[in-house]
């Protein structure tokens, strides 16, 4: 026994470089087996299509919505884009520049497209890559704003069974109660300021939202130049302050009815009989 | 002919003492638990006075209870069905808390646990709806106990608005002063309110006895049938979402003991047993006008021993032992046999099966010259002491207002047989009567000695299994249609058949 205490870790120490050993091997053999190159790396000029943001930016083909993007890899950082493309709603709140593009481009914020990271790096790949798009808008024919309206606000339905605007939107001169308030007021929004940026987004809408909503019941092109009619011109009459006061009056009044109604229907309601007997009785002893 | 068994009671109140002895042992058993702190399915009130909750008789007020239109058909006070809809979320006619009354317990721990100081600690009342202290009461359930001739309690009776000015007046001199008690649970009405009322159709009359229950798993709280019964004798459960009501101790009636309260009952008023009746009459009756109702509510009850009633009762598949229970029943013989006993405010048109004796109260009299004169007796021609009706305390009005819809002479037939057997039995024991002024009342009484010496019997020396004949309820048969009667004896035990969802505030 004393001999072997002489040197007592020598077993362990054994099997531990055995073990060593053997999750090298593990480790390489993995390495050889699973470094081959995923299936396919994300191609921009695809994803610029696919993600929709050809919606509302061309690359050399002027201004739309957003900016034209030729050139923006010099600009901008690398660093700046990747946190931009991968959260916008984020940079939006903290970044100066974000914040100075927005009020530029109308304040029509850029969506958070829910891009993964390595479909960020492929797209700042493909815009630094010299490609252009050319001018990718859309326009549209001379629409009816009446129709438009009667779109916007459900009198008339659309072709393909989309829901109404209003059940998320809001826009001045649709009456002082407006929309619905899932969706920006488009009294102001940038969409509608120019024919092709309204029909570029509205073709393949790429916020969340819209894109799910409309990628299975697309607009016609006559309902398209309807409603931007409509849009553009409801754009012109600004959302007035009375109309407020019209919903505010609207309330109280409505409010005050109900009020009377209860009265004259409940009016006669039991509201305590032991308390009005007992004071009655004794004021009648007074 | 649809002959059905029904569980009655009979309250004798010239027995009832007012002691609360029945209110406390229903409270003990029943609602001592949360939110059923101010329900009282078993009360005792002073009449007169305003009961509990305060003036209930109010139908104006309350709205309970049917009402009879011009074409003699009835509709529940409360709405029709339109107006049971628009009300439905927010109904008019329920009593405020404060019209039964806030329940209060005392702090008894300062009593104990109070700093020393130079005052004796006090015990404050607190109350049970809010945990907050009250420092004035206002309100009780029996607040007006005693209070016979209270200008704010007893002059407010409802009942009395029958009467002239001047009989009020006359209640209120000190010789007339008067009050007799009056014991309520629920009547278990062969057509009550409460389940016309109720939306929900949580409010059922059992089959095999006519005791009505309110199911718990049903209710959904609508609270209409607290304002449909005229005696507001559903109360609403705070606590737990859900309406409550007397269940006259069926589990205590299904293992052969009377119910809680009538077992207790001190001066043993209470008589229990099962009457037949004719539920193919129950529109007609409750249809018919004022002063015909008491009759209408007699007629159908039916003979138990007429060989017709029992055919239709065997058809009907009430067993041997209910209608044996039926012939022996002390509510037969003070309701339908001797016609002595009379529904609570039958004008509410619910046909309620619980049936009063009226009081006979004591006999009016004066002091004259030093002597203590019985006043006015020598109209009617009969001997002094216990005949004279016309100057009867309480004015016959004021009973017939609370027993007979307004009808005097019913009320009057029942007093008259009263003052026979009194007259018959003084004679017997005391013998100041002559035999002349005995025949003379038994005549006025419309009775005979074999007939007021089985009154008396049953009235003042009834034994437990004469005052309480309960029929074999014979549930195991009745449960037959949903379930096993093997399987439920199994599974049957102490605590909830069926858990109650409580409402979470």
């Amino acid at each position: 026994m004393r001999s072997d205490s002489g040197k007592p870790s020598s077993i362990p120490i054994k099997i531990a470089l055995a073990l060593l050993q053997a999750m090298t091997l593990i480790f390489v053999i993995t390495s050889v087996v699973f470094a081959v190159p995923p299936a396919q790396a994300p191609d921009g000029e695809a994803l610029f299509t696919s993600k929709g943001c050809i919606a509302c930016h061309t690359i050399g083909g002027g201004d739309l919505v957003g900016p034209d993007l030729s050139g923006v890899t010099k600009v901008r950082t690398e660093e700046w884009l990747t946190k931009w493309l991968t959260a916008p709603d984020q940079m939006l709140t903290s970044d100066p520049d974000a914040q100075a593009l927005l009020a530029q481009y109308n304040n029509v914020p850029m969506p958070n497209l829910g891009l993964k990271p390595d479909e960020v790096a492929a797209l700042i790949v493909y815009l630094g890559g010299g490609a252009t798009t050319g001018n990718t808008a859309i326009g549209l024919a001379a629409g009816d704003a009446t129709s438009g309206k009667a779109y916007f606000v459900g009198d008339e339905r659309f072709e393909n069974g989309g829901p109404h605007c209003i059940s998320c939107h809001s826009v001045a001169g649709i009456g002082a109660l407006g929309g619905g308030n899932l969706g920006p007021d488009l009294t102001t929004s940038g969409f509608v300021k120019s024919d092709a940026a309204f029909a570029t987004f509205m073709g393949a809408p790429s916020t969340l939202t819209m894109g799910a909503i409309w990628k299975n019941t697309p607009l016609t092109a006559q309902e398209q130049a309807d409603l931007y009619a409509f849009l553009s011109k409801a754009t012109v009459t600004q959302r007035e302050p009375s109309a407020l006061l019209q919903i505010a009056l609207l309330s109280v009044a409505g409010a005050a009815a109900l009020i009377v109604l209860a009265q004259v229907y409940w009016g006669k309601r039991l509201r305590g009989v032991r308390k009005p007997m007992i004071e009655r009785t004794l004021a009648a002893k007074k | 002919m649809d002959i059905r068994a029904h569980v009655s009671m009979v309250f004798h109140l010239d027995k009832c003492i007012g002691c609360h002895t029945c209110s406390i042992a229903c409270k003990n058993i029943w609602t001592d638990r949360k939110g059923t702190e101010y329900m009282w399915w078993n009360n005792v009130e002073t009449k007169p006075g305003t009961g509990y909750p305060t003036q209930w008789e109010d139908q104006e007020k309350y709205k309970g209870g049917w009402q009879r239109d011009e074409n003699g058909k009835i509709h529940l006070r409360l709405h029709n069905r339109a107006g049971g809809l628009t009300n439905i979320f927010y109904n008019p006619a329920l009593p405020t808390m404060d019209d039964y009354y806030e329940p209060w317990t005392y702090d008894y721990e300062n009593l104990f646990n109070a700093p020393e100081g130079d005052d004796q600690p006090t015990a404050r009342a607190v109350s049970m709806i809010t945990g907050k202290p009250m420092d004035s009461i206002e309100a009780g359930p029996n607040w007006d106990d005693d209070l016979g001739g209270s200008p704010v309690y007893a002059s407010n009776d409802v009942n009395l608005d029958k009467l002239t000015e001047e009989e009020r007046e006359q209640l209120n001199e000190i010789e007339r002063v008067v009050f007799f008690y009056l014991p309520r649970i629920c009547n278990h009405c062969l057509n009550p309110g409460c389940v016309a009322a109720c939306p929900a159709g949580a409010i059922y009359k059992r089959g095999e006895d006519g005791i009505v229950l309110l199911s718990q798993e049903k209710c959904r709280a609508w609270r209409m049938c607290i304002s449909g019964c005229p005696y507001k004798k559903t109360y609403f459960n705070w606590a737990s979402g859900k309406s409550e009501k007397c269940i006259l101790c069926y589990p205590r009636l299904e293992s052969g003991q009377p119910p809680a309260c009538f077992h207790s009952c001190v001066g043993r008023i209470r008589y229990l047993g099962v009457l037949l009746y004719d539920a193919d009459q129950i529109e007609k009756r409750a249809s018919a006008p004022d002063h015909e109702l008491v009759a209408a509510q007699r007629d159908m009850i039916m003979d138990p021993f007429d060989p017709a009633v029992i055919a239709a009762a065997k058809k009907n598949k009430i067993s041997d032992a209910m209608i044996a229970s039926a012939q022996n029943s002390p509510v037969y013989k003070f309701v339908k046999k001797w016609q002595i006993a009379l529904p609570l405010h039958p004008d509410f048109r619910t046909l309620p099966m619980l049936y009063y004796v009226p009081p006979m109260l004591p006999v009016l009299a004066k002091t004259k010259d030093g002597n203590y004169d019985v006043d006015g007796l020598e109209k009617e021609g009969l001997p002094a002491m216990l005949s004279s009706l016309e100057k009867a305390r309480m004015p016959i009005k004021y009973m017939a207002s609370l027993f007979s819809a307004g009808n005097v002479p019913v009320v009057e037939e029942v007093y008259r047989k009263l003052i026979a057997v009194r007259i018959f039995k003084r004679a017997q024991k005391v013998k100041d009567y002559q035999q002349a002024e005995v025949d003379a009342a038994l005549a006025q009484g419309k009775t005979n000695a074999e007939e007021v010496e089985a009154i008396f019997r049953l009235t003042s020396l009834p034994t437990y299994e004469e005052r309480f004949v309960i029929p074999p309820l014979g549930r195991e048969v009745a449960v037959e249609a949903w379930e096993s009667p093997l399987d439920r004896k199994r599974e049957a035990g102490f605590g909830v058949r069926n858990k109650i969802a409580k409402r979470k505030f």
